[in-house]
């Protein structure tokens, strides 16, 4: 956990029993603002026995230098109205997959919005058999577009194992 | 041997895992895995041998239908697209990631379903209901002489679970009054009935709609006002006779308290010249009052300009020289 800078140190040591490595810990006055760390989106790096995938590996402020948008709509273009209407549609449908598949998503959704249509793109694991993929698959699109009144396609991908890019 | 059982949900170590897949922490564990993995030895069944058939791409041919494939715009499937695509920015001394699992592949918009040749498809198809533009107009003047009302409209393409945009209702017309039958006195009164959506350099009437939800109801309405104005221009109400002088939108001589006053300072200086008596209308047709007339005209009509105003002065010099 980053500690928060704090300038003006005055106050006591205390050494806190049983706790050696606390004994740096000092109640001091905090004259300046915390500056905390930012941690948005980020996988920390630990002792390189993390895979993580593509997405998970790149921060956020690699959006449009060495990653995509994970959601396709023209609610953000100049002009378009409804934007926020689809980031909470987004949003839901992403919770959504995520217990529908459980366990099974290999990596985040890709939603794709094409007129009316609602195209969701997953990548899966094979932890469930064939005939029950196909049965979620059918209600997961008949439930969003019962939900949604669109055209909902749901268009899945399976995959052995996930696909590592780095270990953290 | 022991019978497909259902593990049973509990928090168990990682290396018990037989399973080759290494996933993250941030994936349930606690999921039961129904898909009987680790029966590495064939069992008497085919039932419980991992069934998962060969990508299309070792099947396809060279030759091959590549519609068929790709017949409507659909995300990309690396095993459907029999090309060694890479995407991605790579580790220190790797390669971009394969096609397999990359989502950024799935991202991006992909145009498969667009060869050449899919496209040489579609406009055969399409072409059944198509038909020619009408030989007859083959210029503009003719489309103008033929159609003089241009209509506007513009339709908005959007994603989301409503197609209607309400900016595609509005509606704007536009056509030359001089395509109109008007005379002139039909032609001053619509000019004032649209008051601003008349432009007088290009002499274009645009009227523009918005009040309707519809885009058809706001173009009946746009050709429901053209009728009523031209109608209603037609027509002298007994009211306009009253027209004064601050109504009109022309400056005109006749009967003018210009015209008056050059004829009443004309004939006093006649008169006190004891000169033959001249007429008003030989004095109106004389060449100075016509030079004078058509300056002060330029002057009220066309404004103060340099030309207007030295036009002016000459015709006063020339007209006082009379006497």
């Amino acid at each position: 956990m980053a500690a928060p800078l704090f300038g003006g140190r005055c106050g006591l040591r205390v050494a806190v029993a049983g706790a050696p490595e606390l004994l740096a810990a000092c109640r001091g006055l905090h004259a300046t603002a915390a500056c905390c760390k930012n941690r948005a989106a980020r996988v920390r790096v630990g002792k390189g026995d993390k895979p993580v995938t593509y997405e998970q590996a790149h921060p956020p402020h690699y959006i449009a230098h060495r990653k995509g948008w994970l959601s396709l709509h023209t609610g953000n273009l100049h002009g378009e109205d409804g934007a926020a209407e689809r980031t909470v549609e987004d949003v839901f449908i992403r919770k959504f997959l995520r217990g529908t598949f459980p366990g099974c998503l290999a990596d985040e959704a890709v939603l794709k919005r094409r007129h009316n249509e609602l195209l969701v793109c997953a990548l899966l694991l094979r932890r469930l058999p064939p005939a029950k993929l196909y049965f979620l698959l059918g209600y997961s699109e008949a439930l969003l577009a019962a939900l949604y009144k669109c055209p909902v396609r749901l268009c899945l991908q399976t995959l052995a194992a996930r696909p590592v890019y780095k270990r953290l | 041997m022991a019978a497909p059982m259902r593990r049973v949900a509990r928090p168990r170590p990682w290396a018990l895992r037989a399973f080759a897949t290494v996933s993250s922490p941030a994936s349930d564990p606690q999921v039961a895995n129904t898909l009987k993995t680790e029966n590495t030895k064939t069992s008497k069944s085919g039932k419980n041998r991992k069934q998962i058939p060969n990508p299309r791409t070792t099947k396809m041919t060279v030759g091959q239908d590549w519609m068929s494939v790709y017949p409507s715009s659909a995300p990309f499937k690396p095993s459907a697209v029999p090309l060694p695509i890479r995407m991605g920015y790579p580790v220190e001394k790797g390669v971009p990631m394969a096609k397999e699992g990359n989502l950024e592949l799935l991202k991006i918009p992909n145009f498969l379903h667009l060869t050449p040749v899919a496209i040489k498809n579609h406009c055969a198809a399409l072409k059944d209901f198509c038909t020619d533009w009408p030989s007859a107009l083959d210029s503009d003047e003719k489309c103008e002489k033929h159609f003089p009302i241009e209509i506007e409209t513009a339709n908005y393409v959007s994603a989301g679970p409503s197609l209607y945009n309400p900016k595609s209702r509005v509606v704007t017309l536009k056509v030359k009054l001089s395509k109109l039958n008007l005379d002139d006195h039909a032609k001053k009164k619509f000019i004032k009935l649209v008051g601003e959506r008349y432009c007088k350099n290009t002499d274009l009437l645009t009227i523009t709609t918005d009040r309707c939800p519809l885009q058809r109801q706001n173009y009946d309405y746009a050709m429901y006002l053209l009728t009523v104005l031209y109608h209603e221009s037609w027509k002298t109400e007994e009211w306009e006779k009253k027209m004064t002088e601050a109504d009109m939108e022309e400056y005109i001589w006749e009967n003018s308290r210009s015209e008056k006053n050059v004829l009443k300072t004309l004939l006093q200086i006649k008169a006190s010249e004891k000169t033959s008596a001249v007429t008003k209308e030989e004095l109106l047709g004389s060449e100075e009052v016509e030079n004078y007339k058509k300056s002060v005209v330029a002057l009220k009509n066309a404004g103060d300009t340099e030309n207007n105003l030295s036009q002016y002065k000459e015709a006063v010099k020339k007209l006082l020289n009379l006497i």
